[in-house]
């Protein structure tokens, strides 16, 4: 037996995987296992793997690290396991204990997460980006990392007439009381890829209330994914504190949104920052959840056919699916896709790390996308929406990928 | 240890991206959903996922020379450890083979690769009206050449039969490479000996299965789902007794002990009523509407003269689909009780259920043990689930004696060790006790015969 199998991170994990009985149901739900028929690439084959390392029968070696980075954290296996074992978090505390042990093997995400850490680095990579775009040299970057955006005025342009154009947005139904303080997320994937996105979202947050703009900095989801978890923890710690005077923060992009959301449980040991981190999770919104509440109604119906994309992050991870449907049946046609919840395939960086296996989960993605006819297809997330976005041009303008608040 | 000139020769087959050796890589395929501990891992030496029967034959041919063991795979979903290479050697998946090859609907027959998923080979059948009805637990991830090989039943079972109900023939790939092809569509056939019932449920221990044959029949236009509660499971055993006597066949009828209600209710933080010792959710189907409301109504007059507490029409799908829930969660629900769960599936003469499940609860106390029953009442397969904590000392050795006291049990009343998941590695010590040595002496000649160097699956059966 190795003498690491004390580990806090193994023995966190060990809690979860030794539930595992290897019966074999998420077998079959899991996006990687369908596009890669591998044992080890399944659900089942990197729990059994950790639970082999949290039993001392495995050995910690960078080929086990890549097993365990190799999972979209998408959640589709808890959703149907019968003892609901909570593979995403043991392969975060896998991760994280794997580069502890194996030292310098995540560099690159060591790189990426230095770049979002910084306030300053994300902002100017957002500046880099938009000019790019302008200058339409997007594509020189590999794997659509820098999509090509299709916006609000091109979308009323195109399905709502002139008339639409420029027109008021009337204000909500449900004001929200003057004494509740809203504030916004400024998530680090909509800033750098999608600004026009969260322009939108900033509109229609001005719409029922004054929303407080902060300085935050990222949900910390890159780095905790990747075995950095020191920095996340930092991180949270930046954005509780930056967000106390808040009563809601709402989140236009679902991975932040449920990031923040399970800030607490990082904090539940910590006598220091265990209620602060509660109250904060606590008022974490999604936008979709935020305007439900609010009883809002989207500022125009269009005779467009839209179909959504559950973010992993938002319907498995927030349980948030009517919400944004309804918002959707008000501003236009809706129809249904077939595995509406399936990971796009884009899973933060996964699409970068693994091109081909992918794009065949989004080759998958487009399919469903185009039976239903729809022209938008519509999503809370900036990493679903790069991977949209690629969708829609290989599906060869038969439709367009948008954010939520873009079409709302 | 497969040297790396075998391993040229096998990647040169199957292509090498499906040899696969990375300590990983074998790891992934040492287990199965079996209670066979996962430490010290049985790897293979080496991962071979063939996609034709051509390349499994070839495959064969390799092994055989050089006398490498093989263990042929499916989804890993069985529960006695039949594909976990005990030996080490070559783990033949067949997950690659996956082809529904040929829907013959004028005869009512599908030629399906071992590979198929038990679920997709239903649905394809489903869409021409046909019906698969063998409905392993696992029937959403399980293999359709895993079914056969372990002749997998399911809780259709008490009307429909099990798995070797249902295959026609066969395609084998023996030890040496040889293909043989057993069976065939016609209906009538008694040339030969009957090696499709040989090589079914024979746990790739004869021969590797790559396609079957399959008959199928008319899909039931309606289905519904009853619920019956008892005071005792005497009560809720004869009434489904007194049902098939009286020609009435539920399409399945699926009995939970007082212990797994305890538990359900437990698991989904509901309140079990004391009074209810046991539980039957039926399922009947039928041409329309009124055949079910017949059935039921039959049902229901059946199980007052036996003393029903309480009778439930699911009166949706959704209703339906919960009490199904309910039925397959009992496992994960009983299990989160306790750190182990040890399921066994003994199957005994229908009308000795009650007597061997009060015969379990002596055995419980006996060991100091908790055993939670359920299974199909329909026709007497039982899942005695022990539930313990094996860091306790001393704990195994009594689990391993309540095992023993279970099977003595179920033999001594015409009963036999497994009814649906085999004997692979974990009933392996009984198995003389319950055949025989005459038993045991026939099927080493049979295997033998066919096998003669032992490469097929060792260590398994016997």
């Amino acid at each position: 037996m190795s003498n690491h199998s004390n580990d806090k991170l193994l023995l966190e994990a060990k809690k979860i995987v030794s539930q595992c009985d290897r019966c074999g149901t998420c077998l079959p739900v899991c996006p990687l296992f369908e596009a890669k028929n591998v044992e080890a690439s399944s659900a089942r084959g990197k729990n059994v793997i950790a639970r082999a390392l949290t039993e001392g029968g495995l050995e910690p070696t960078p080929e086990m690290l890549a097993k365990v980075n190799f999972c979209l954290l998408c959640r589709a296996c808890v959703d149907t396991c019968p003892s609901k074992i909570a593979t995403d978090e043991a392969m975060i505390n896998i991760r994280q204990y794997l580069v502890n042990k194996t030292g310098a093997a995540n560099t690159k995400y060591k790189a990426m997460g230095g770049i979002l850490k910084s306030r300053g680095m994300v902002k100017l990579t957002a500046k880099t980006l938009a000019l790019l775009r302008k200058l339409g040299l997007g594509s020189v970057f590999p794997h659509g990392m820098v999509p090509e955006e299709y916006t609000r005025a091109h979308f009323l342009a195109a399905f709502s007439g002139p008339a639409a154009l420029g027109q008021k947005a009337p204000p909500s139904d449900v004001a929200v009381t003057a004494s509740t303080r809203v504030a916004y997320f400024d998530g680090c994937g909509m800033r750098m890829m999608f600004p026009e996105a969260a322009a939108e979202t900033l509109k229609l947050l001005k719409a029922g209330t004054q929303p407080m703009v902060k300085d935050n900095v990222c949900c910390g989801l890159p780095h905790l994914a990747h075995g950095l978890r020191d920095e996340f923890l930092e991180l949270a710690r930046k954005n509780i504190s930056i967000y106390e005077d808040a009563d809601v923060v709402v989140c236009d992009c679902a991975s932040c949104g449920g990031t923040l959301k399970h800030i607490a449980s990082y904090f539940a040991n910590d006598p220091h920052w265990k209620d602060r981190a509660a109250a904060f999770s606590r008022k974490v919104m999604d936008l979709t959840e935020y305007l439900a509440k609010v009883g809002y109604t989207p500022r125009q119906k269009v005779d467009a056919i839209f179909t959504y994309h559950d973010p992993c992050h938002l319907g498995r991870g927030q349980g948030i699916k009517k919400q944004p449907r309804d918002l959707l049946r008000a501003a236009g046609k809706f129809v249904e896709m077939k595995e509406a919840d399936v990971c796009c395939g884009g899973a933060g960086s996964f699409h970068m790390d693994y091109p081909d296996i992918a794009s065949t989960i989004l080759d998958k993605k487009r399919a469903n996308i185009e039976k239903t006819g729809a022209a938008i297809v519509v999503t809370g997330c900036p990493g679903c929406l790069i991977q949209l976005a690629k969708a829609a041009k290989a599906s060869g303008g038969k439709f367009k990928a948008m954010h939520i608040s873009q079409v709302i | 240890m497969i040297s790396e000139e075998i391993k040229k020769k096998i990647r040169g087959i199957v292509g090498a991206e499906n040899a696969l050796d990375s300590d990983l890589d074998r790891f992934g395929y040492s287990y199965d959903a079996s209670f066979v501990p996962l430490l010290p891992a049985k790897k293979p030496d080496l991962v071979v996922r063939p996609a034709t029967t051509e390349e499994v034959s070839k495959v064969m041919a390799v092994a055989y020379e050089h006398a490498i063991p093989v263990t042929p795979r499916g989804a890993a979903t069985g529960r006695t450890g039949g594909s976990i290479p005990l030996q080490g050697g070559i783990s033949l998946s067949l997950e690659r083979m996956m082809k529904i090859v040929e829907l013959d609907v004028n005869n009512m027959m599908v030629w399906a690769e071992a590979g198929v998923r038990t679920i997709d080979l239903y649905n394809a059948c489903a869409a021409k009206g046909l019906f698969y009805p063998p409905d392993p637990a696992s029937w959403k991830f399980s293999t359709i050449g895993g079914n056969v090989a372990e002749n997998a039943g399911g809780m259709r079972a008490v009307k429909y039969g099990v798995t070797s109900n249902y295959v026609m023939g066969l395609e084998v790939v023996l030890s040496d490479g040889t293909v043989l092809q057993t069976g065939g569509k016609a209906i009538k056939n008694v040339t030969g000996y009957n090696l499709t019932s040989l090589f079914t449920g024979s746990e790739g221990t004869l021969g590797i299965v790559t396609k079957v044959l399959l008959r199928v029949i008319p899909m039931p236009k309606k289905r519904g789902t009853l619920q019956l509660m008892f005071r005792t499971l005497d009560d809720g055993c004869t009434a489904v007794h007194r049902m098939l006597q009286s020609g009435l066949v539920p399409a399945a009828a699926e009995v939970m002990d007082r212990f797994c209600l305890e538990a359900v209710a437990k698991h989904r933080k509901t309140q079990h009523d004391p009074a209810i010792g046991a539980c039957i959710v039926i399922e009947i189907d039928g041409e329309d509407d009124e055949a079910l409301a017949l059935q039921t109504k039959r049902m229901e007059a059946v199980a007052k003269e036996c003393g029903v507490y309480e009778f439930r029409v699911a009166q949706s799908q959704q209703e339906s689909d919960e009490l199904w829930a309910i039925r397959r969660g009992i496992s994960s629900a009983i299990a989160s009780i306790l750190p182990n769960r040890l399921g066994e599936d003994i199957s005994v003469p229908r009308d000795a259920f009650p007597e061997v499940v009060r015969r379990i609860a002596t055995i419980a106390e006996k060991h100091k043990l908790t055993i939670a029953v359920y299974g199909h009442a329909g026709d007497g397969n039982i899942h005695p689930s022990i539930l313990c904590d094996l860091s306790k000392p001393g704990e195994e050795e009594r689990v391993h004696r309540a095992v023993e006291d279970l099977f003595d049990v179920t033999l001594s009343v015409g009963g036999t060790l497994s009814g649906e998941h085999g004997i692979g590695i974990t009933k392996r010590p009984y198995i003389a006790k319950a055949l025989g040595e005459s038993g045991v002496k026939t099927l080493g000649a049979v295997k033998q015969a066919l096998d003669p160097k032992g490469i097929l699956n060792p260590g398994k059966i016997w």
